[in-house]
């Protein structure tokens, strides 16, 4: 277990590195206008290790001072985090305002659908309230980012390979998290280091996922499509759902046909 | 206390799973750019040939050839026919994706769409996709007796007479927006 914890500091060690080279090659690839509140995440991650390692070299590994600060922290960074994929989903969908109206409606409904589902299946003790509140928030993160993939494929929308990359970075993390916390809950002792180290290597493999993400300047506009006036959709959508139903129909005929020979 | 955690698991699986689907590559067409893109789509249906097809499944042909032919003649009709009841089915198929296609690309493309109209298109997918594959099973399978389609050309045609207009009208108008968009002066389309 020693062994385990002295890796967990050099993947820790490594992490922060890795992190605060994501932060300077944001900035210095000027991607900080694309992604201004990836930025952010990334700046905040990064402040939160040097307050954790602070309040460990401070108050010890095991105080209850180093634990409030370290979760206080980490609802910040889960926020900023949260932030980082709504800009993510608006980068993708908002070009198409028409379906993003209906797709931020959508994934903030399945959100809180998703995080109300979490916290009614959890252990109701107060000692893993935090550790619920984080998967809770980590389900409906993932949760977020699998609709948002089934509604670029369902409307053809084409995903600019740099914010698929950091989308599934994130999306990668928050399921592991999940898994990392429901193991957590049900072997809470023998599994607190490994849960830690597991955690670190986690978000080291979708820093490294970010940084090629980022290795070159984003283009700060993307093309925007050319818009149908409005009332075309209007007109010829419920058309078009007739015909479907036409088609529909035509497959009953199918099942039906001994039916209506007789 | 297991419950919750391989419910945890369980869930974790799905997403996982639904994130590589959704992820994979379609070899499909995006979303074209220029709203002209999407009157080209639509073309004349195959499925406007069903009366021919109707008249090659027509039940009296086939008692009228069971009294001419030889049984294992016989056979071999049945099997053709049944043959062209699949290939109508797969006609069925692509009309209903290329229409799907054209309702999608026309929803990215407008300015609002209404829930209720997605909606009622995700369950009329959903409703077609399990009734063609189970109908194929069974037709495959020799099971279910050859379809009488009679009839069933003329709810076709009404809709896609009503359709098409509505898709020329809609033609003429993007050529108009084209037009406009086109001159220097009036772009719209942001620069990469």
């Amino acid at each position: 277990m020693a062994e385990t914890f002295g890796i967990d500091k050099l993947f820790w060690g490594l992490t922060f590195f890795l992190n605060a080279g994501l932060v300077i090659l944001v900035l210095y690839r000027k991607n900080v206008r694309v992604f201004p509140f990836f930025f952010l995440y990334a700046l905040l991650d990064l402040a939160h290790g040097v307050v954790i390692f602070e309040s460990y070299r401070i108050w010890g590994f095991n105080s209850a001072t180093s634990r409030n600060i370290a979760w206080g922290t980490q609802g910040l960074v889960t926020f900023a985090r949260a932030l980082a994929v709504a800009e993510g989903c608006y980068r993708i969908l908002a070009k198409f305002r028409g379906i993003w109206e209906l797709a931020w409606r959508t994934l903030v409904t399945a959100g809180v659908f998703v995080s109300f589902y979490a916290w009614a299946v959890s252990r109701g003790s107060w000692q893993f309230a935090i550790l619920n509140l984080d998967r809770s928030l980590e389900l409906v993160i993932a949760s977020v980012i699998v609709l948002l993939f089934l509604f670029a494929r369902y409307y053809e929308v084409a995903v600019q390979p740099t914010v698929r990359t950091l989308v599934t970075g994130f999306f990668l993390y928050s399921c592991f998290r999940i898994v990392n916390d429901s193991i957590l809950e049900r072997w809470l002792h023998t599994y607190a280091t490994l849960w830690n180290f597991f955690g670190t290597v986690t978000f080291l493999a979708s820093l490294l996922l970010w940084i090629w993400a980022l290795r070159l300047t984003q283009q700060q506009t993307a093309a925007e499509p050319e818009l149908l006036p409005e009332d075309h959709y209007r007109s010829l959508s419920p058309a078009i759902n007739a015909r479907l139903r036409g088609l529909n129909e035509q497959l009953s005929h199918f099942w039906y046909a001994e039916g209506k020979k007789t | 206390m297991s419950f919750t955690f391989y419910t945890f698991l369980i869930i974790v699986a799905l997403l996982l799973t639904v994130f590589v689907w959704s992820l994979r590559s379609t070899n499909k067409q995006t979303v074209p750019f220029s709203s002209s893109g999407v009157l080209h789509d639509f073309q004349a249906s195959h499925v406007m040939h069903l009366p021919q097809i109707r008249r090659a499944l027509a039940p009296t042909d086939y008692e009228f050839v069971s009294k001419k032919i030889s049984p294992k003649a016989l056979r071999q009709m049945r099997r053709e026919r049944r043959q062209v009841a699949l290939t109508y089915l797969s006609a069925l198929r692509a009309e209903f994706d290329r229409l799907m296609r054209t309702a999608r690309v026309m929803a990215a493309l407008s300015p609002e769409v209404t829930t209720g109209q997605e909606m009622q298109r995700i369950f009329l997918t959903v409703s077609f996709l399990w009734r063609y594959r189970a109908t194929r099973l069974i037709l495959r399978a020799g099971f279910a007796p050859l379809p009488q389609l009679s009839d069933l050309s003329n709810v076709l045609s009404s809709f896609s007479v009503r359709l098409e207009e509505a898709m020329r009208e809609m033609g003429e108008r993007a050529a108009v927006v084209a037009d406009v968009v086109s001159s220097p002066d009036r772009r719209r389309i942001h620069p990469v």
